[in-house]
């Protein structure tokens, strides 16, 4: 009833609107002008000339768009589940407030504190034949000889860059659950310890559920961040060999900024924008809750 | 035995304290302090060996690693860094201002647009939500050149004021994410006694709801602040005079000579002067991050 | 609301509006007390790795110029076209431009550039200048830029090496060169004769193909905007990919050469540990050598796949763009840089003077390395083509995949087959 007379909604809008002025600013007029972009045959430098549609049209001669999408789909698919895993569970473990947690919970979230630029600096040290540590620990452990150019050669290359992704990321994915599981009532585990439920079973039919939200915006974050993955492949791979492991963006990248077609790049960019849409709002929906 | 403070907390909901599931018994401490222990070992030891490289000259870092490297470690790589030609103390305050600029940019825009989205009802709010999610999906790759060319007409490219507000915009969805869930889990009675008692919505927001917001306020400005100080592409394309770069810009210019010869060395001992400020702004708001992604990013 | 979305909509439409020219336009280069009495400050844009090149030569230049100041930015390497292309869209480019030769072309097709002809024919020294450098900025019989700084490829030896293994010349062909490898390579003990930067696409086009255009077999052939890529039948190609494999399958290079991506190029070498390595002077200053392992080195031109032999014609070209403001000024910067005094500085940071009369005997002795590479220079080549980046300097690009496929794989014949497909793509993908 009070709402009414203070929550003008035109203050709301004050509110809201100097958020949205920059989003406006420096996002949506951006996108519109790329939308522009994307009807012309706009070279780097020299003069742009309108072409309407073709950019769309002719994206299905871009071989190496479709490789590059593929490969990002891959990417995402190896790498979403494990780091989704591997943070519950780091979840389960220090969501307690027991002695030792808090470190835990920091010496996880470290890497990805650090970010992953410079981590993957540190990484294509350590993955160097014969010098870097990777290589010396398993030539040590007789594993390898310790030659093992892992960048050189696109299934090592990948399996690098997704070890380093799900060590990276599952810092990030174990706190958000973390942050959740917290927030369940402890009244209704004791319900179901009175009934005699299991570890498992309550994991399973009382925080699972519950966390639902929780879930959606970690896998959400997750798959846009890698759909969206650049900076690893530019440091580690550089997209080779060939473009055996060119993520989207890195193909953007290239496009725009190595052949200097910036029409297409921009038309590929706003292409990946809608599918990243999409895939998001799909997620939104099947893990929405029901309540 | 509680690590929570004494600020108010929303009322329907108790957070654990110590989780039921995770009760004592000898099996689970066992579970406990192995997993425990093992994961600071996989999370932790690569990042104390990269430390540890950062004390070796760069020729032994990249020849075959050997007992004796131990005994030449030196603070060589540091020295060269912030007294040699590199300078790194001018791109570490670029770096500190620029992230530091963000952060409270985010803080402020996200804080009012959170209370704004989650109390207040207005004509078009799911759309203009929406648009500001939309940030999110959006490769900032694909709007740089539009960008670059708009705020060339400003005067604010080669300018770390640009950077900021870049920055600041790519932010956003998250911080206002967060902030409207931190408000929207404020139960009605709070605020209602509030302007029974004669608060205008500002005075209610700066007097009785910040403690409740300072923990959703805190994960925002850590999130941005990290966002920013790793992020190198967009600082590349935005600056063009040396003394402005930030700290991951001049990493990637250690590489010197066309054909890339790279001081492996300064890199390493970068990366680690880069994470040093991360870890001490993370540490430090480590119980106000938790507490706000339980109450922002969790609920509502 | 909707006004809000109508003031976006406008922004927008004046964001078109406000972009659309590609080109500025040329400054005078004429007049009284042009490139002489300049006045005011110039903007100097050099890549960052002629950064060491270049910042003494503006030193003097500003101690010596009261009434003019260069002021110097040092652009990242991979950055430079892309910033250059941005500032000319936001019609804010600086007054002179140190860029990357291979780049001349480009960036003078895309009219980036001033044209220059008269003043770099009142050069009472213009016969000494890098011809192919002044050939990658000419334009239709027009120039656009001249030579700035000079970063050569050369074949540096071991001498002891080659005096242990009883080798009395340096090699003189391909051949030799996987002879003498294998010769070095018997020595044992670690020591390998051969060493590349086989994981990097720019190293391989800068100290490989050299090899290849010793044979006058050029890669690209035809005039700008029509040309054609001379890569399946091209034996003087064949052949050089043929040694390079060879000198990796037969385990004559050091091990390093599969994954060399140019941080730590030259590096084997300085061990002592290989016999001959095809590099330049910048990559040897920047690993550190000593005088005393000086003495051990020579260099010699790269030796031809066929015969013969050729150099890279690389480095830098320096240029007017237009839009500049202060042309004059750049002018008389240029021509300062352009002195023999000037240029016989430029060794000490790796790079190569422009001019063939630096070499005089006392230049020789001081700088002996630096010195073959100066008396190769008036042979040296570099290719005028629109493609070179994309098709040459890319990981994704077909030469790397030439070369890689071939030298690693084995596959010479089927890699050239599909190179020269690619090629072609890649040489319509830049001229459209």
């Amino acid at each position: 009833m009070s709402h009414c007379l203070t929550h003008r909604p035109r203050t709301g809008m004050l509110l809201v609107a100097p958020a949205f002025l920059f989003v406006l600013m420096l996002v949506l007029v951006p996108l519109g002008f790329a939308v522009y972009i994307s009807l012309t045959d706009w070279p780097l430098i020299g003069s742009v000339k309108y072409i309407g549609l073709q950019n769309y049209t002719t994206i299905g001669n871009d071989t190496t768009f479709w490789h590059a999408t593929m490969y990002t789909l891959i990417y995402t698919a190896i790498v979403t589940g494990p780091i989704f895993v591997l943070g519950y569970a780091l979840a389960v473990l220090v969501r307690s407030n027991r002695r030792g947690a808090v470190f835990f919970r920091t010496a996880v979230f470290l890497p990805y504190v650090i970010g992953l630029s410079t981590l993957s600096f540190v990484t294509l040290l350590e993955v160097q034949p014969n010098t870097g540590i990777a290589n010396v620990v398993l030539k040590k452990l007789h594993i390898t000889d310790g030659t093992t150019a892992w960048l050189v050669n696109t299934v090592p290359a990948t399996a690098v860059v997704c070890t380093l992704v799900i060590w990276f990321a599952a810092g990030l994915t174990m706190m958000l659950l973390m942050a959740g599981m917290q927030g369940i009532p402890s009244e209704v585990y004791e319900s179901a310890d009175l009934d005699g439920a299991s570890w498992w079973d309550k994991e399973l039919r009382i925080t699972i559920p519950m966390l639902r939200r929780t879930i959606a915006l970690s896998l959400i974050l997750s798959v846009i961040g890698s759909f969206l993955a650049f900076n690893q492949f530019y440091i580690l791979t550089q997209g080779g060999p060939g473009t055996s492991t060119t993520s989207v963006v890195m193909w953007i990248y290239e496009c725009a900024f190595v052949e200097l077609h910036l029409g297409a790049a921009t038309t590929l960019s706003l292409v990946l924008v809608v599918v990243v849409g999409l895939v998001s709002a799909l997620q939104f929906f099947l893990l929405r809750d029901d309540t | 035995m509680t690590t929570l403070t004494s600020r108010p907390r929303t009322e329907h909901v108790r957070p654990q304290e110590a989780h039921p599931a995770a009760r004592r018994s000898p099996g689970g401490a066992v579970f406990y302090w192995t997993g425990g222990v093992l994961a600071t070992l996989v999370f932790l030891v690569p990042l104390l060996w990269a430390v540890f490289r950062s004390f070796e000259p760069a020729s032994r870092i990249t020849a075959t690693p050997s007992w004796s490297d131990v005994t030449h470690l030196s603070l060589g790589n540091y020295e060269d860094l912030f007294t040699g030609q590199i300078h790194l103390w001018r791109y570490v305050a670029n770096s500190l201002m620029v992230s530091g600029g963000t952060a409270i940019l985010v803080a402020v825009l996200s804080t009012f647009a959170g209370y704004g989205f989650a109390k207040f009802r207005f004509r078009g709010r799911g759309l203009v939500f929406a648009l500001i999610l939309l940030t999110l999906m959006v490769p900032f790759q694909a709007v740089l050149t539009p960008l670059f060319l708009e705020l060339n007409i400003v005067h604010l490219t080669d300018s770390r004021i640009g950077l900021i507000l870049f920055y600041a915009t790519f932010n956003l969805p998250f911080g206002v994410f967060v902030m409207r869930n931190t408000f929207a889990a404020v139960p009605a009675d709070l605020e209602d006694s509030a302007f029974i008692d004669g608060c205008g919505p500002m005075r209610c927001l700066f007097h009785v709801l910040r403690p409740l917001a300072v923990p959703g306020i805190a994960t925002t400005v850590l999130y941005a602040f990290l966002a920013s100080w790793t992020e190198f592409i967009g600082a590349l394309t935005f600056l063009t005079k040396t003394d402005l770069f930030t700290l991951p810009v001049a990493l990637l210019n250690i590489q010197t000579g066309t054909y890339g010869t790279l001081n492996y060395g300064y890199l390493i001992a970068g990366s680690v002067v880069a994470m040093v400020p991360c870890v001490i702004l993370f540490v430090g708001l480590q119980r106000y991050y938790i507490r706000g992604l339980a109450s922002g990013a969790v609920k509502g | 609301m909707r006004r809000v979305l109508a003031a976006a909509g406008a922004a927008v439409l004046t964001l078109t509006a406000c972009t659309g020219a590609g080109t500025l336009a040329s400054p005078a280069i004429r007049g009284v007390g042009f490139g002489t009495d300049a006045k005011g400050t110039v903007e100097l844009w050099v890549r960052a790795a002629t950064q060491a090149a270049s910042a003494p030569i503006v030193a003097a230049f500003n101690k010596t110029h009261k009434d003019v100041q260069v002021h110097l930015t040092a652009i990242p390497d991979t950055q430079y076209v892309t910033k250059l292309a941005t500032a000319i869209r936001g019609r804010a480019v600086p007054d002179v431009v140190d860029i990357d030769d291979i780049n001349s072309t480009l960036l003078a097709y895309h009219e980036a550039l001033t044209d220059i002809t008269p003043l770099v024919n009142s050069l009472p020294y213009k016969k000494e200048l890098s011809p192919a450098h002044l050939n990658l900025a000419t334009y239709h019989g027009r120039n656009y830029a001249v030579p700035y700084a000079a970063d050569i490829s050369v074949l540096y030896y071991n001498k002891t090496l080659f005096r242990r293994a009883h080798i009395a010349k340096p090699p003189a062909t391909l051949t030799n060169v996987l002879e003498d490898a294998r010769a070095i390579t018997k020595l044992g003990g670690g020591v390998k004769g051969f060493s590349f930067g086989g994981d990097s696409p720019g190293i391989m086009g800068f100290t490989a193909q050299p090899s290849v255009w010793a044979s006058k077999s050029y890669l690209f052939t035809g005039d700008l905007g029509d040309q054609r890529a001379h890569v399946a039948g091209n034996p003087a190609l064949r052949r050089m990919l043929t040694i390079y494999h060879q000198l990796w399958a037969e385990n004559l290079s050091s091990p390093s050469s599969r994954t060399e991506t140019g941080a730590t190029w030259g590096k084997d070498f300085l061990s002592g540990t290989v016999g001959m390595w095809p590099g330049n002077e910048g990559a040897l200053i920047g690993q550190g050598i000593t005088p005393q392992f000086a003495k051990q080195v020579a260099a010699v031109p790269l030796p031809g796949a066929l015969h013969g032999s050729c150099v890279f014609a690389g480095g830098d070209n320096i240029a007017i763009p237009r839009g500049s403001h202060n042309a004059s000024g750049a002018w008389e910067y240029i021509k300062f840089a352009l002195q023999r005094s000037q240029q016989a500085t430029l060794p000490a940071s790796g790079y190569t003077p422009i001019r063939a009369d630096v070499a005089t005997p006392a230049f020789d002795s001081k700088y002996p390395r630096t010195a073959v590479a100066l008396h190769a220079l008036p042979h040296g080549y570099a290719p005028t083509t629109l493609a070179y980046n994309t098709a040459i300097n890319q990981v994704s690009g077909p030469f790397f995949q030439l070369f890689t496929s071939a030298v690693f794989d084995g596959d010479i014949t089927g890699a050239l087959e599909s190179a020269q497909g690619s090629f072609e793509r890649a040489l319509s993908q830049a001229e459209s």
